[in-house]
């Protein structure tokens, strides 16, 4: 079994997304645009992706960063011995029941301190080649998220999952995005432009 | 055998036509491309008419998109921007299930002896149906086997070259027309259809050659080649007439010699000339006039007339000039006709009594050789030789067809009443035909009337023109087949496209052919429009219709006319 990568348990849920928190020592695994999962045993999981990562200020920040010298000791007690969590936003993109991947909504949302786990390579893998590229239309779906970058980001960190046949994958998942998006100029475009900064 | 599919049907209908979304290449395929719209147990055929570059949002098509990878940038334009044809529908064939299927046994069945018949399009296929370009046999499933006799080869599909038939059976039961602009090649093209008209031999035909073009060898007005005759080549069985006593056509002596003996000309061969002669009003009444006195022999008495006057004394005994017994007035004065309208119908008429082929008594009755070599399954092209005017056209090109005409539906009376045997059809290639059937002289002359009445007393015409606006309306829809090369003038355009259904979408098509190159077949008496490139007439031609298989017929062909 491979190592479980944990990067922090659910705060809230919604059939269309949730958003979990992490102490701020945690965040140096979590990734924009990456694929996360949430088990809630008895074979279903649900997946996303992450579209957001904040950290909110409380009032001795507020304070702090107004005062002329902030030392290393207040910054690292600060942010560590925090009692606000840093908050990712996941975007609800499928769910695995009983070993079979669905790019659907999630018919039950991960409850409040689930531990939300990061995919590994074959879950990724796993994930996105199950159907046709279904779950874009979740990320599509998702008004508020910077919807191009989200998508590039993923594409590029799936892409690499793939390995050996990461170029075919891009490909067609390029195509895919396009297909959708074709009627939709800017979105396409915003897309199109990520994909070229990180290709 | 199977072409490859060049894109699948995205809208469309019956009033517009129907669009397909192109999925190849558009330098494959060509406006006027003949495509075939698989769907179900039909095929439905189509012609592209024009071809429009699309983009799913105008800002894919706006901005180049040059700042995108090179992969990114094609797989974009591959499915934002992308090529929609526009295909005319014109045909629709049941091909029924695919044979292997148990269900084609049914079919099989079901439809019996009965061959389905491409029927024009009366429904649509769906959507996404896949097209594709005609192959060899589509074509030949539509416009007929080019092997089979009585197709003749006109041209070739302008893409793949697969070759289009027209079939000379439904030909030459209707009237036709070739027409382009000049320079255009209609004299290739008319060369063209008469050698096949010619070589099917199941019609005869009379060629009203005014500007000595068909009979013998001539040489081309642009390449200056040598151009082959058609006398060259079909030797007897064509006739050569020259107009008017010893007259030599391109340096040869023709056959034999038309002369127009005086009692031929009737009143009304004179009143087609109006416009020609510039005659007034009053004519009529004077060539009434002129007929009652004289009946046929008016034309020799209205020519021997004089103007003079003679002096003569009065009782009393004053000397007074009048007119001469034997002049015009004197004539008019006794008939009740008005003299100044005579004396001037008598000035106008002196072009026609100085031509040297009216003559009184004619060496030969060479109208009837005519008709006789006509109903003798002959050929005849009448050069008109020197007399190229409009005057000598028009006169002699009435008068001769009004003689034919009548002869004809003589016979054709002759056949139906008393069982006599059916006469041969015969086909009348008129050159210049704007000016034997513009709208004045449309209802006057027997043209109009033979395109009028079709095939009911087996004679139709082939009308060769360059301005088709000029010709009579009525007579243009009458026209069964029409072969155009090139035409420029939007009025031409309309003229040659009325009648048809898609005029629109063809309209563009007849301004875009290639000159010299290309012709477009229309009317219904072609399956659908096409247009072609069309066959080069040299020595390969000939030897195509003549040689091989096209020497028996050539010796049953001898046999039948009982040489």
């Amino acid at each position: 079994m491979n190592q479980q990568i944990e990067i922090g348990r659910l705060l809230r849920a919604g059939t269309t997304g949730f958003v979990a928190g992490c102490r701020v020592s945690q965040l140096t695994v979590p990734a924009f645009g990456a694929l996360v999962r949430a088990p809630l045993g008895e074979g279903y999981q649900v997946y996303g992706i992450i579209h957001d990562i904040h950290i909110d200020d409380d009032g001795l920040v507020r304070q702090l960063v107004t005062s002329d010298h902030v030392s290393e000791e207040v910054m690292k007690d600060n942010r560590e011995r925090r009692i606000v969590p840093v908050e990712m936003s996941v975007l609800a993109v499928g769910y695995e029941q009983d070993g079979k991947v669905h790019h659907l909504l999630p018919p039950r949302p991960p409850l409040s301190l689930d531990v939300i786990y990061l995919c590994d390579d074959k879950d990724l893998v796993r994930f996105t080649d199950a159907g046709r590229f279904g779950y874009f239309r979740h990320i599509l779906n998702a008004k508020d998220a910077p919807i191009g970058e989200v998508l590039a980001a993923h594409i590029q960190q799936a892409g690499k999952a793939h390995g050996v046949e990461s170029g075919m994958w891009k490909e067609k998942a390029v195509a895919e995005l396009i297909g959708l998006l074709r009627d939709d100029y800017p979105t396409l475009m915003s897309a199109l432009g990520a994909l070229a900064d990180i290709s | 055998m199977e072409n490859k599919i060049i894109g699948y049907i995205v809208g469309g209908g019956l009033k517009e036509s129907f669009r397909v979304r192109l999925t190849v290449d558009p330098l494959t395929v060509q406006e006027g491309a003949f495509v075939v719209i698989e769907s179900g147990d039909y095929h439905f055929y189509g012609l592209v008419t024009d071809m429009q570059l699309g983009a799913t949002d105008d800002r894919f098509a706006d901005e180049k998109s040059d700042r995108l990878p090179a992969a990114l940038a094609k797989a974009l334009h591959g499915q934002t921007l992308y090529t929609n044809l526009e295909v005319l529908p014109a045909l629709m064939l049941e091909r029924g299930p695919d044979p292997a299927s148990p269900e084609y046994d049914i079919w099989v069945k079901k439809i019996g002896d009965t061959v389905p018949h491409p029927i024009p399009v009366k429904t649509v296929p769906p959507h996404h149906s896949q097209v594709r370009m005609a192959n060899e046999g589509d074509i030949a499933e539509i416009f007929g086997d080019p092997n089979v006799d009585g197709k003749f080869i006109i041209g070739y599909t302008r893409e793949q070259g697969h070759p289009v038939c027209i079939d000379m059976e439904k030909f030459v039961q209707r009237s036709s027309g070739v027409f382009g602009a000049t320079g255009t090649g209609k004299s290739f093209l008319t060369r063209l259809v008469l050698a096949g008209l010619m070589h099917y031999n199941k019609a005869s035909v009379l060629v009203l050659d005014m500007h000595n073009e068909y009979g013998f060898d001539d040489v081309a007005s642009d390449t200056k080649k040598a151009v082959t005759g058609l006398k060259t080549k079909f030797k007897s069985k064509i006739r050569v007439v020259g107009l008017g006593a010893g007259a030599t056509i391109r340096g040869q002596v023709p056959d034999f010699n038309l002369e127009i003996s005086t009692g031929d000309i009737s009143t009304a061969d004179i009143e087609t000339l109006s416009r020609e002669l510039n005659l007034k009003e009053t004519t009529p009444t004077t060539l009434n006039a002129l007929f009652g006195s004289f009946k046929n022999e008016w034309f020799a008495r209205f020519k021997a007339m004089n103007r003079d006057e003679v002096e003569v004394e009065d009782e009393k005994g004053k000397m007074k000039r009048v007119p001469h017994p034997d002049s015009v007035a004197a004539w008019a004065n006794d008939n009740g006709a008005n003299v100044m309208a005579a004396e001037a119908l008598h000035d106008k008429l002196r072009r026609l009594f100085g031509k040297p082929y009216i003559v009184e008594k004619p060496a030969a009755d060479s109208v009837k050789n005519i008709i006789d070599a006509l109903e003798n399954g002959q050929h005849v092209v009448l050069s008109y030789g020197e007399h190229e005017s409009d005057l000598d056209y028009l006169l002699v090109s009435n008068l001769l067809t009004r003689k034919i005409r009548a002869a004809w539906e003589k016979k054709t009376n002759e056949f139906r009443t008393h069982g006599k045997s059916e006469p041969r059809p015969l086909v009348i290639v008129v050159e210049e035909a704007h000016k034997l059937l513009n709208r004045e002289m449309a209802a006057q002359t027997t043209f109009a009337t033979i395109a009028r009445e079709l095939r009911k007393y087996y004679v139709t015409l082939l009308i060769v023109d360059q301005r088709p606006s000029q010709i009579y309306d009525e007579v243009m829809s009458q026209l069964g087949t029409r072969i155009s090369g090139w035409l420029g003038d939007d009025l031409d355009i309309q003229a040659v496209l009325s009648g048809l259904s898609g005029r629109d979408a063809l309209r563009g098509m007849l301004a875009r052919l290639q000159p010299k190159e290309e012709v477009l077949l229309l009317g219904w008496g072609v399956p659908m429009p096409l247009p072609v490139k069309s066959r080069r007439y040299d020595d390969a031609f000939w030897k195509e219709l003549l040689g091989g298989g096209g020497k028996k017929s050539e010796a049953q062909n001898l046999k039948e006319l009982g040489f």
